[in-house]
């Protein structure tokens, strides 16, 4: 099953996400974290993360640009937890040499497809980040309706669509095909 | 009347336009800057910014959503949902969070339709 999942930050998402990945039927299970870890706040999630999925036969593999890799390094019969989108964005967005790249979010979609096209066991997480009053800088702003043109996308191509409300879940697609699997 | 609401670029706008089968031109586009209250249009679009006019302009915000309905009654209407953050710091947004907030309330009581939007997807909620 193609799962996307999105939500609030600490909601509960990363632990949905890896019970649903857990859960699909094919194997290997690969854990594709994107974040690139910046300063101690980074380094001490990560780790926290790290623990939580020890003993659940994950590989991680760490794949913070260039997501398609996935293709080439992997087995694609095999299950896909890829973790996180926002992350994935904003390594690609924001590049190690303070170079901004606008095309970020459009090379992510086109990848992205590739991906969903390929692999049939994949659960992709996102972050819900469009219900506050705030300004935001241009810059800000750019990487935030780039994320929501990449989870639009995902939303359209994935099988089941879920939202995490503080570890409650919503089914916004796909009734049939979660009440199959859980 | 028809109330369709979500965050900022989960595609309201396009889910309206095919769902109801409109054109743009058929979109009254509302501005920070204009307090005139929308009307003669299938879809009000954006009337977060409307009701931020009204703020700046420092008008009766009292009854803006009952006016809005009375001007309104067969369209769509599409809202920003601006009520997850933090508390903002400027008074004026603090007052305009919370008219939202109190307005699309009253949308969706008046409508024979409320729809979230989620990453492009609808969620009937009325």
């Amino acid at each position: 099953m193609r799962i996307f999942i999105s939500g609030g930050c600490k909601n509960g998402k990363s632990y949905h996400a890896e019970r649903l990945a857990v859960n699909q039927a094919l194997r290997p299970l690969y854990y594709i974290a994107t974040m690139r870890a910046l300063d101690d706040d980074d380094r001490a999630r990560i780790v926290r993360h790290q623990n939580e999925r020890a003993g659940k036969g994950f590989i991680t593999l760490q794949q913070s640009r260039s997501i398609s890799q996935i293709l080439t390094n992997c087995d694609c019969r095999g299950s896909f937890l890829i973790d996180s989108l926002t992350a994935l964005l904003a390594s690609e967005m924001f590049t190690a040499g303070g170079k901004v790249d606008r095309q970020a979010g459009n090379k992510i979609i086109e990848e992205i497809q590739l991906i969903i096209e390929r692999i049939e066991n994949i659960v992709l997480v996102s972050d819900y980040i469009y219900s506050d009053t705030l300004s935001y800088d241009l810059l800000s702003e750019a990487y935030r309706k780039a994320l929501a043109a990449i989870d639009r996308c995902v939303a359209g191509l994935c099988d089941t669509v879920l939202e995490v409300s503080y570890s409650q879940l919503t089914v916004h697609k796909g009734y049939g095909e979660w009440d199959a699997h859980n | 009347m028809i109330l369709v609401f979500g965050g900022v670029y989960q595609g309201k706008l396009d889910y309206a336009l095919k769902h109801f089968e409109l054109s743009l031109d058929q979109v009254y586009f509302c501005t920070e800057r204009d307090s005139t209250l929308p009307t003669g249009k299938k879809i009000v679009y954006e009337v977060d910014k409307w009701l931020m006019a009204l703020i700046m302009n420092g008008l009766d915000v009292s009854d803006a959503g009952k006016k809005l309905i009375e001007a309104n009654p067969e369209a769509v209407i599409i809202c920003n949902d601006v009520s997850c953050g933090i508390v903002p710091v400027q008074e004026n947004e603090r007052k305009w969070r919370e008219l939202v907030g109190r307005v699309m309330s009253e949308l969706a009581k008046a409508s024979s339709q409320a729809v979230r939007l989620f990453c492009g997807l609808p969620m009937r909620l009325k």
